[in-house]
């Protein structure tokens, strides 16, 4: 009998302390971030898909075509065309096409890119409709920056 | 319009006839469902039929005791019964034999015959030659003073709904 | 005109007044509802439509109502079209005997908190058609949830009004308040009022005791296969009889339309009785957002072991000392 009325009072003292605790919550900040409207600042570290870095002299990209970056692609997901142009014979970047769809992010080429002309973006929000959607020309992009 | 009760009398009168084809038509259904719960529902617009009729009469208390009992509670609890013993893939099973049905139809006559040599019996007299007063206290004294039995006879038969309903429930669960 | 009586006028009044407060209240409900949810777990709510998403449960309307009523195979329709309007028509026209304020009471019945009771055990039957009716594993689980639940919480909810309609020797809602004019009944009446409460959260299936609808077992319990405005009705319904339950503990223990004086108090009263009524309602959602849902041995068990041990004797010593 003793039994009873304590479960009912403790239960009851324990409902209690629930409630008080969300109405505390009830007057507390809120904690959500209102994604369309606001968005989180995105570390220095992620990695999105590659960008060229932009070389202040000439403002257009510092890849010289040395094909480092092709070449330690685990999954062969970079592909450069470019042509040979002037005296020098020198190489000259036509396009630069990543297959964002095969990349794994290990960022081997960032790596290999000895004069830092590549590097990952901080752009998270992708949508496509098709997989080509994800075949991203960089020298394009550079463009349009 | 020269008389302004007269309208008003038709209306209610219309009233009157709608709770009757109301509880007969109940009746019908409860008694020709094929489903045990159609039949329950049939009964459910017959007791509404009913507590419109106590409304006709001017007893609002006793028509709202009648929905908030009859269809609030025990039909309810009826419904509760029903779930416990049949699905509708039972349905198929129960198929009325000529016997039963016969059997049926004799009791039923026989029980309606009683009822009416009763009606036919009794004098009856108008509502309200009896009593003018339908307030909560009067039927409260009438109740566990004159019609005592009456009430009592009516819990017994809540006891034999009660027990049946076990009965169907075991049954239903091959006991 | 010699066929309408200004009494009957008075009533189509009153009554198309009272569809438009149910409505207007459902959409007022859902907005707190989702508010309140919101903020109690730290984030906003609805933002977007309106400025604070006031106008959301607005266009939520608009599209049931825009919304095709799919009919599943094998339903017993007859039945399936019945269940959701046997759910709101008497949650709505039970409000006929509330008193708002003095003045503001459509009917004031002699027997008002049996016109409510009454229509209110009506739900019960619109759940179970609905569960039934649906040929629905889920819906048919929930709906017999919901029977046992209601028949049991029935008897601790009756219980503690009895305690209180006792004191008052009437079941006219209006002299229920006016019986309050020196003390609130809360404050005589406490374990009845508790006993209510808690008994009124079950009946209107509300969490902890929202069995019959839990989302997370049975999809949405009774009402799994309705769509559109049939749903639109279940829900209707749904906040209809919280508030109900608001205005009968109003009325009930917490003094009615009473309160500091305010100019025109026989019709300004509604301010605060909606205010006493909101609260309790607010306490509704409170409860949701915060207790998790009872099993179903606890909840038989709570009902019959504690509620209604506790509504007889408190009923009893009600009686003692009213006697005495």
């Amino acid at each position: 009998m003793i039994k009873y009325f304590k479960d009912i009072f403790l239960g009851a003292q324990s409902l209690l302390v629930g409630l008080w605790v969300t109405i505390g919550y009830m007057f507390k900040p809120i904690v959500t971030v209102q994604y369309p409207r606001e968005k989180n600042k995105i570390p220095p570290a992620y990695r999105g898909h590659l960008e060229f870095t932009r070389d202040p002299e000439t403002g257009g990209s510092r890849c010289v075509v040395c094909l480092r970056c092709v070449q330690s692609c685990p999954s062969k997901c970079i592909s450069i065309d470019w042509e040979i142009k002037g005296e020098k014979r020198k190489r000259i970047l036509k396009s630069y096409v990543q297959d964002f769809t095969r990349c794994s992010q290990c960022g081997l080429c960032v790596e290999a890119c000895e004069l830092g002309a590549i590097r990952f973006s901080n752009e998270y929000e992708l949508v496509g409709f098709a997989k080509e959607d994800f075949y991203f020309n960089l020298v394009k992009m550079l463009e349009k920056r | 319009m020269a008389d302004p009760v007269l309208p008003y009398q038709f209306v209610s009168e219309i009233f009157f006839c709608g709770f009757v084809v109301l509880a007969l038509s109940g009746g019908i259904i409860a008694v020709s469902a094929r489903y045990l719960l159609h039949a329950l529902l049939g009964l459910v617009v017959t007791l509404f039929g009913v507590a419109g009729l106590y409304l006709y009469l001017g007893s609002f208390f006793i028509s709202l005791m009648q929905v908030l009992i009859y269809v609030g509670a025990i039909c309810v609890t009826i419904v509760f019964a029903i779930m416990l013993t049949e699905t509708p893939d039972q349905v198929k099973e129960n198929h009325k034999s000529g016997l039963r049905s016969f059997l049926a139809a004799g009791a039923g006559l026989a029980a309606l015959s009683c009822a009416f040599q009763f009606i036919y019996l009794t004098e009856w007299q108008p509502a309200l030659s009896r009593t003018d007063d339908f307030s909560i206290i009067a039927v409260g004294k009438r109740l566990l003073t004159e019609y005592c039995l009456v009430f009592e006879m009516i819990s017994l038969v809540l006891l034999f709904a009660i027990i049946g309903s076990i009965i169907l429930a075991r049954g239903g669960r091959g006991n | 005109m010699a066929l309408l009586p200004p009494e009957f006028i008075r009533i189509l009044i009153s009554s198309v007044l009272i569809v438009s407060f149910v409505f207007l209240n459902a959409m007022i409900l859902v907005y707190i509802e989702r508010k309140v949810a919101g903020h109690i777990q730290r984030r906003p709510g609805p933002m977007e439509v309106g400025p604070h998403g006031i106008l959301q449960t607005l266009i939520d309307g608009l599209k049931l109502m825009g919304k095709q009523i799919i009919f599943p195979d094998n339903i017993d329709k007859p039945l399936f079209c019945i269940a959701p309007l046997l759910a709101f028509v008497p949650a709505v026209v039970a409000f006929v005997v509330i008193p708002f304020s003095p003045k503001l009471q459509a009917v004031d019945l002699d027997m008002g908190i049996i016109f409510i009771l009454a229509l209110a055990s009506l739900n019960v039957l619109a759940i179970l058609l609905a569960g039934w009716s649906s040929n629905n594993k889920y819906s048919l689980i929930g709906a017999m949830r919901s029977v046992a639940q209601n028949i049991a919480y029935e008897i601790p909810m009756l219980l503690s009004l009895l305690a209180v309609l006792f004191m008052t020797n009437s079941l006219s809602m209006k002299s229920i308040v006016e019986a309050q004019k020196p003390l609130w009944f809360i404050v005589v009446q406490p374990v009845a009022f508790l006993i209510y409460f808690i008994a009124s959260l079950a009946e209107t299936n509300r969490a902890p005791f929202d069995l019959p609808e839990a989302e997370s077992e049975l999809t949405a319990g009774f009402h799994t296969e309705y769509g559109g405005m049939a749903y639109g009705l279940f829900y209707l319904g749904e906040y209809a009889n919280m508030v109900m339950v608001g205005a009968i503990t109003t009325t009930f223990f917490l003094g009615g339309w009473s309160g500091p004086p305010l100019p025109y108090m026989e019709y300004s009263g509604a301010f605060w009785f909606l205010a006493k009524v909101y609260f309790i309602v607010f306490s509704m959602i409170w409860f949701r957002w915060t207790f998790p849902r009872v099993r179903f041995d606890q909840l038989m068990n709570f009902c019959w072991k504690i509620m209604v041990p506790f509504g007889l004797v408190n009923l009893m010593i009600t009686a003692l000392v009213l006697k005495i």
